[in-house]
């Protein structure tokens, strides 16, 4: 019986046209994925092969879930089969058994979505082994890896979602009932992803994740490039407990269909309504004369309104009213909550809630979701009187065809609408409950327009396409493809709004500067599309389908029947609307600014590389004196300067060319100095050669003025002009001249090189490189700079750059009325690093020793400044004692507009984006206080950067960051004690230990990093801490004091990390050289663990705790081979009682100590006073060990 | 007057669904007889605006119903032989938007025309209740309501007593009856007594063309004296089927009547019978099918 209904359910799904058309899109997809960057699911970055097994088992996970919606078709489809057919009663009169019908079609269903996968397989195979793969990003093809992945992700995987289905599907006896299980499923799949992120949660996460990603790139999230080529996570841990999870989890829900399934009329019902007995009394005779009152049948323009809003109403609230539509808002909000709560978190700690990161939360959490939505009521909508059949009666009423569709039309805006306002409501409920009380309602009511517009778009799009299809299926595909299409063109660079649907710049907003001059554009932008919505929707009232019309021919010949008048003015007007619009963008995107494609950007980035990099040593003078008159006009976006410079041959021949650079947003307006002619003037590259006609001597110096004009008119295809705005104008010395070739414009991708014919990326010089040594970390052309500058602005905003205000006065200019000048000079030279921002700002003053202190903010956000103020003073404090005194007299903070979020320290002054430290939200006191240790990081660079600066060559970064950071831990660990160091330099691990896997080229040791960011911020704040703890903080500060006076203001040669770990090896005596070399000069992996943990008590109270331990240590090369290496350095072991409140911040210490250990396994005991809750080995984390959690262990107590 | 003129239409399938059907339907119940797939829902539909003819055309008095679609709406009342509707919404609701869509617009002329038209259909006292609970019967009543919405001109009335019980039929048909008095209305059966009852002309239609169209009585009339019925066993028909042209065989008391089309008493045990329209039906449908068989 089973076998022959499985075989029937398989025939009827393998004859089904659907089948076919799923998996070979699907097939197409992977095919494409595997072998182009056009489509990315998952993939191959950087080292890691496109058919790595890694890549494999990620894209058919994938793949297994991406299929979720469509997969629905054939199992669901299989369970619904008989109902929908009106075949049910037939089978359940047959003598078979509920067990072989169910599992039959179950099973048929099943390896449908299978073979689906199967084609998937096979289309990644393919895909990569086309001619126009890179053959040096493939491996061996391995198909182990796809066994694996099948075995251990697909099948489960799309068993647990089948059985899903099947139980959804028999359940509710409906497709649609079956979709809403669907997205409900898969919104708290993305809520398991998001708890996934946060650390604390991401055992769970990968728990609970149905399809086992989370379970997978927690297995592999430390695999660097070669174990992602070569390695398959072990089926053990986590991975194993995952996949047996929800292989129960699947075949519960199969043994609950099988329980539940009622082969009846009645079908299942959760809750039995008692329903009232129908009256079914004789009806009373009819009245025997048929009078009907005269009702005249209105077409005037009112009643058509009349009937438009009755209509529109009546779509609204059949949809609004369904559960689908509160099952999936209650679905949307608990997403959106899910974002509200774990998103904008630095360290664990989070943000105020303010209102622009409010909407932009609501807008991330709907985004996906809504699309989905839209997309659905789309097709349910247009197919509403057909599916309900009513449509036979309607269509033959005289009611024009644009009113059902733009009935349709609002009650898709009412789902957005009510999403946007529900989100809303939710966000203020938040931000309420979070103690925030500044509610921004506008702000809202401006994003509901915003997002609501652009996802308008998106339904008149999907109701077009399900107008014109006229069918169902057809019309969901057509949209999917739609999707596909944009994100493939976006892949293929062809990123101008003009010509994707819908599309526009968006408008980032930012609290100093509103939506600033980026919203204009976005409406320009919504303007065109809306029109060009308009005229789809006029030609969907066209196609509107009525009766029986079949066949395009007939279709068309009713479409231009129904051209009207009416029709056809509207039709026009909108597309001459959209063509005008268009051109007044093209104008604005293209003729008055440049619009540069992804693609010819890289284009252009090669052309640099091969035409000037020639010239990389060519010998060129350096900066010596920098003056400049700025003036700032934010409200037209423009920059005017006037800058001289004294620059000087400080090399040892005659220079003969200068080579000037200028970003190409910076025009030229005048360039004077000593006689000259032009070789080349290139402004694609603002790369311009002089050929001087005197050289310039050895040691001889010479005067450089320019003016420049930076005017950003118009608007632009992105916003990308942030740097000068209405309120929070920030930029910075890169957009003045420079001399020399620099590499900072090269392509660095090397997929990318590769692909412009460029060869490998050229690294960073050697360590021992001595001509490199010439030149600083910033730049070849200057060392030290006298500065000075005289900013102005309009009178209510302050100017700022670097140095002391001289002079400040307003005066009246003929051409820009009245202007506010702030004169700045640097006493002594600076790096040739300076900044120019003008705001309006709120100052806060303070001091400490005599070194003011200066935070300029914007009014709304004066939550941390004191909190800034404090760290400063502390960090001033404590780095003049521990190194050396400052070098300034002032020392000033202020803040820019969230169009970036970093810090950033020049002289006496650090740029401070309001979305890191100025909205941070520090009222916990468990949580980490980020702003104070961004504060502390930055001021430590006053000393790391602005005094000590290395040597552009490897290792450079170490000298400011790396130092940088452990300026600031010290800083951090002095105000709120080693406790919660542990928690932060956790994060600081985590970082590192994933951004080695994202390493695209090698891995280098800290002491050798190429300006790699994992290594000399994360990878740093671990070893400078491990090394604090192993040669105390005094040994260590003693170095750096040491080297800070020996190099501090250094001229060429410029100082190295050899020389630093000199010192070093020197202050701690060569017994510490082995751990030097460890942290330092190699790359160190430990693998330190307790296997067991037991304590006995003793006769006089104490306890002895014996500690079962695995320790070891590889070596690791650049793309992570691994040696085993000789454990030789001492590591913690620690005993901890339970602190009171059971946090583990406030644990209680019972035995601390570094002891030496065997190499592998081993055991050791301790005694301790007190009852012991854990122990550990290197319990605070401070060696460098990819799993982290098995350094300690509960103790059981015998 | 509704004129029906050299109407043809072919499916893309290659089905000859209207064969040059051209009738000329006045005032009054007129009934489309025939049997399932013989072209009367296609040509009812076409009458109805949904469906495109090939060629052909279709006037009500001056109105060129084809080319102008909206105005012939406006005009139509169409009860389909299958429709749905929502079945949460109550009757009264969902005629009130039916109302509203047809272009009764005005409230209180809406309210009026909804309570005249649930009370003539005998629906007002379960006007509350939601139609997903209606019978059959009630909800052709129902059906019939909004085909009534704006007084229309044409009735095109699409099999409606299909699955009603005698009762029900009966009283649907008295109302269609009364609604026959004032305005074309084309009632499509399969069912002949419901022509035989009500309507003072018909059209019998066979694969797409007429076979006859005219009133009832007359062509009832046209077969008096060579309709021929006999009671004879079960185990004879097939023999009958093949020597005579049988119209119609009836079960009765455990034997088979038959009826045979004959010019004159074919055997023994025959009497003639007054000929009923089920008899002129059957005896068109044999007539045209005859030749094809022969051929």
């Amino acid at each position: 019986m089973f076998k022959e209904i499985f075989r029937f359910e398989l025939r009827q799904q393998l004859k089904s046209p659907l089948f076919w058309m799923i998996a070979l899109a699907f097939g197409a997809l992977a095919f494409a994925a595997a072998g182009s960057d056009t489509i990315t699911i998952g993939g191959g970055i950087g080292n890691v092969h496109r058919n790595a097994p890694y890549v494999v088992v990620q894209m058919l996970t994938l793949f297994t879930l991406l299929g979720m919606f469509l997969i629905t078709v054939f199992v669901a489809g299989a369970a619904l089969r008989d109902f929908d057919a009106g075949t049910a009663e037939l089978f359940f009169a047959t003598p078979m058994s509920r067990s072989a019908y169910l599992g039959g079609r179950f099973a048929a269903g099943y390896l449908a979505a299978v073979g689906v996968l199967i084609v998937v397989a096979l289309g990644l195979m393919t895909g990569v082994l086309m001619p126009w793969v890179d053959p040096a990003r493939l491996g061996p093809t391995s198909l182990v890896a796809y066994i694996y992945a099948f075995a251990v992700f697909v099948l489960p995987g799309l068993f647990f979602l089948s059985a899903f289905l099947f139980l959804l599907a028999t359940l509710t006896r409906s497709m649609l009932g079956t979709y809403i299980g669907v997205i409900a499923f898969f919104v708290l799949w993305q809520i398991a992803l998001v708890t996934a992120g946060n650390l604390e949660h991401r055992t769970l996460g990968a728990l609970i994740d149905p399809f086992g990603l989370g379970a997978f790139d927690l297995a592999t999230r430390y695999w660097s490039a070669s174990d992602r080529n070569t390695r398959l996570p072990e089926l053990t841990g986590i991975l194993l407990a995952n996949r047996a999870i929800w292989i129960a989890v699947g075949a519960a829900m199969l043994a609950a269909t099988l329980a539940l399934c009622r082969p009846d009329r009645e079908g299942l019902r959760l809750w039995r309504r008692k329903r009232p007995a129908l009256a079914t009394a004789a009806e009373p005779p009819r009245q025997q004369t048929l009078v009907l009152p005269v009702a005249t049948l209105q077409t005037h323009a009112a009643a058509r309104w009349t009937q438009f809003l009755k209509l529109a109403w009546f779509d609204t609230r059949g949809v609004l009213g369904g559960v689908a539509f509160l099952v999936m808002l209650a679905f949307g909000l608990m997403n959106l909550g899910g974002n509200l709560a774990f998103s904008n978190m630095v360290y664990g700690t989070s943000v105020y809630p303010v209102t622009h990161l409010m909407n932009t939360a609501m807008d991330q959490s709907y985004t996906f979701l809504l699309v989905i939505i839209i997309a659905f009521y789309a097709g349910e909508l247009v197919w509403r009187e057909r599916s309900s059949r009513i449509s036979e009666v309607t269509d033959a009423f005289p009611l024009p065809d644009w009113i059902p569709l733009l009935s349709k039309l609002v009650a898709i805006a009412s789902v957005i609408a009510l999403f946007l306002l529900a989100g809303c409501v939710e966000c203020t409920i938040y931000q309420l409950w979070r103690g925030y009380h500044h509610l921004e309602p506008t702000l809202y009511l401006s994003n509901i327009a915003l997002a609501g517009l652009s996802f308008l778009l998106l339904g008149a799009l999907a109701l077009f396409l399900q107008v014109i299809a006229n069918n169902k299926f057809l019309g969901y595909l057509l949209i999917v493809i739609y999707f596909v299409s944009r994100i493939a063109l976006g892949q293929l660079h062809f990123d101008h709004h003009l010509y994707n649907y819908g599309s526009a710049p968006g408008t980032p907003y930012s609290d100093m500067n509103g939506y600033g001059h980026f919203l204009a554009a976005h409406l320009w932008f919504s303007a065109y599309w809306a029109c060009f919505a308009i005229a789809l929707l006029v030609v969907a009232a066209l196609y509107w389908a009525r009766g029986t019309a079949q066949g395009w021919k007939e279709r068309g010949r009713i479409a231009r029947a129904r051209l009207r008048v009416p029709a056809r003015a509207l039709l026009a007007a909108s597309l001459l609307g959209f063509i005008a619009l268009g051109g007044w963008i093209y104008y604005n995107t293209n003729v008055i600014n440049r619009y540069i494609p992804g693609d010819l950007a890289k284009q252009q980035k090669a052309d640099y590389e091969k035409q000037y990099r020639q010239y990389k040593d060519l010998p060129q003078p350096k900066i010596t004196d920098v003056k400049a008159d700025v003036d700032i006009y934010p409200h037209q976006h423009r920059v005017d300067v006037r800058g001289h410079y004294v620059i000087a041959n400080k090399t040892g021949k005659p220079i003969s060319d200068l080579h000037m650079r200028l970003p190409t947003e910076m025009k030229l307006v005048s360039v004077q100095f000593a006689p000259h002619d032009v070789v080349s003037d290139d402004r694609v590259q603002g790369y311009t050669i002089y050929h001087l006609a005197q050289p310039m001597a050895p040691g001889a110096t010479m005067n450089f003025d320019f003016t420049l004009q930076f005017w950003s008119r118009g608007f632009r295809n992105s916003p990308s002009d942030t740097h000068v705005v209405d309120n929070g104008t920030f930029f910075d010395s890169f957009s003045f001249p420079h001399f020399g070739y620099s590499e900072e414009g090269q392509l660095d991708d090397r997929n990318d090189r590769r692909k412009y014919d460029l060869p490998q990326l050229p690294r960073m010089p050697k360590i021992d490189d001595v001509a490199a040594r010439q030149f600083n970390l910033l730049g070849r052309d200057a060392d030290w700079v006298n500065f000075e500058t005289t900013v102005s602005t309009v009178p209510d905003q302050i100017a700022l750059a670097p140095g002391y205000l001289e002079k400040e006065w307003t005066a009246d200019t003929p051409d820009h009325g009245r202007r506010r000048y702030f004169h700045y000079k640097m006493d002594k030279p600076i790096l040739d690093f300076f900044s120019f921002q003008s705001a309006r700002y709120t100052i806060k003053r303070d001091a400490w020793n005599g070194i003011a202190i200066e935070v300029y903010y914007d009014p709304q956000h004066a939550y941390n400044v004191d909190r800034m103020i404090y760290a400063a003073k502390k960090s001033l404090a404590h780095y003049s004692a521990a190194y050396s005194p400052f070098q300034f007299r002032q020392m000033r903070i202020l803040e820019f507009p969230d169009y970036a979020s970093f810090a950033q320290s020049f002289a006496n002054t650090v740029p401070f984006s309001e979305s890191i430290g100025f909205i941070a939200d520090l009222r916990d006191p468990d949580d980490i206080d980020y702003v104070y240790y961004v504060t502390a990081h930055e001021i430590a660079h006053q000393w790391w950067a602005h005094q000590v600066i290395g040597a552009f060559l490897q290792g450079v970064t170490m000298l400011d960051e790396t130092f940088a950071q452990y300026s600031a831990l010290m800083v951090m660990e002095h105000e709120y004690g080693p406790q919660k160091m542990r928690k932060f330099l956790k994060y600081e691990l985590d970082r590192y230990l994933s951004g080695r896997g994202g390493e695209v080229v090698e891995e280098e040791p800290l002491a050798l990093n190429e300006n790699q960011a994992y290594i000399h911020y994360r990878k740093g704040s671990v070893v400078m801490y491990a090394l604090k703890d192993y040669l105390g903080e005094d040994v260590v500060d003693k170095t750096l004091a040491r080297y800070d006076r020996e190099k501090a203001f250094q001229q060429p040669p410029y100082t190295t990390t050899t020389e630093f770990l000199d010192d070093l090896r020197q202050e701690a005596g060569p017994q510490w050289s082995p751990l030097i070399d460890d942290l330092f000069t190699k790359i160190t992996l430990f693998d330190n663990r307790v296997t067991t943990a037991t304590a006995i008590k003793r006769a006089d109270g104490k306890y002895d705790v014996t500690l079962k331990l695995h320790a070891a240590k590889v070596y690791v090369d650049g793309v992570g081979k691994e040696t085993p290496a000789k454990l030789d350095e001492p590591i913690d072991i620690g005993v901890f009682a339970r602190a009171a409140d059971g946090k583990e911040d406030h644990e209680k210490v019972l035995y601390l100590a570094k002891r030496t250990l065997a190499d592998g396994d081993s055991s050791i005991t301790v005694t301790v006073d007190s009852l012991p809750y854990e122990a550990g080995i290197d319990p605070y984390n401070k060696l460098i060990d990819r799993v982290s959690d098995d350094n300690r262990a509960r103790v059981s107590v015998q | 007057m509704l004129t029906i003129h050299d109407l043809s239409k072919t499916y893309a399938n290659g089905v000859h669904a209207l064969k040059n059907v051209s009738l000329e339907i006045p005032n009054g119940m007129f009934g489309l007889l025939g049997p399932n797939g013989a072209g009367k829902s296609t040509l009812m539909r076409t009458i109805a605006t949904l469906q495109d003819a090939d060629s052909g055309s279709i006037h009500l008095n001056d109105l060129d119903v084809l080319a102008d679609k909206p105005a012939a709406r406006r005009v139509l009342g169409y009860l389909p032989q299958e429709f749905g509707v929502y079945p949460k919404v109550s009757a009264e609701a969902m005629l009130d938007h039916f109302a509203v869509l047809k272009g009764v617009t005005a409230r209180g002329e809406r309210k009026a025309v909804v309570e005249a038209l649930l009370r003539q259909t005998n629906l007002w006292d379960v006007r509350k209740r939601k139609l997903g609970t209606f019978s059959g019967g009630m909800r052709q009543r129902f059906g019939i309501a909004q085909a009534l919405i704006g007084n229309p001109q044409l009735m095109i009335v699409d099999e409606p007593t299909a699955g009603l019980d005698p009762e029900e039929r009966n009283r649907f048909l008295n109302l269609l009856a009364e609604i026959g008095e004032k305005v074309v209305v084309i009632l499509s059966t399969h069912i002949v007594e419901d022509v035989t009852d009500l309507c003072p002309r018909m059209a019998i239609i066979s694969q797409g063309q007429v076979l006859l169209s005219g009133h009832p009585s007359e062509a009832m009339r046209a077969l008096d004296g060579r309709v021929w019925r006999k009671s004879v066993p079960n185990a004879a028909i097939e023999d009958f089927k093949n020597r005579y042209t049988v119209l119609s065989t009836r079960l009765a008391g455990g034997k088979t009547l038959v009826h045979v089309l004959a010019d004159a008493r074919p055997e023994d045990g025959f009497e003639a019978v007054a000929p009923d329209l089920e008899d002129v039906y059957f005896g068109q449908l044999r007539h045209h099918a005859a030749p094809a068989r022969a051929a």
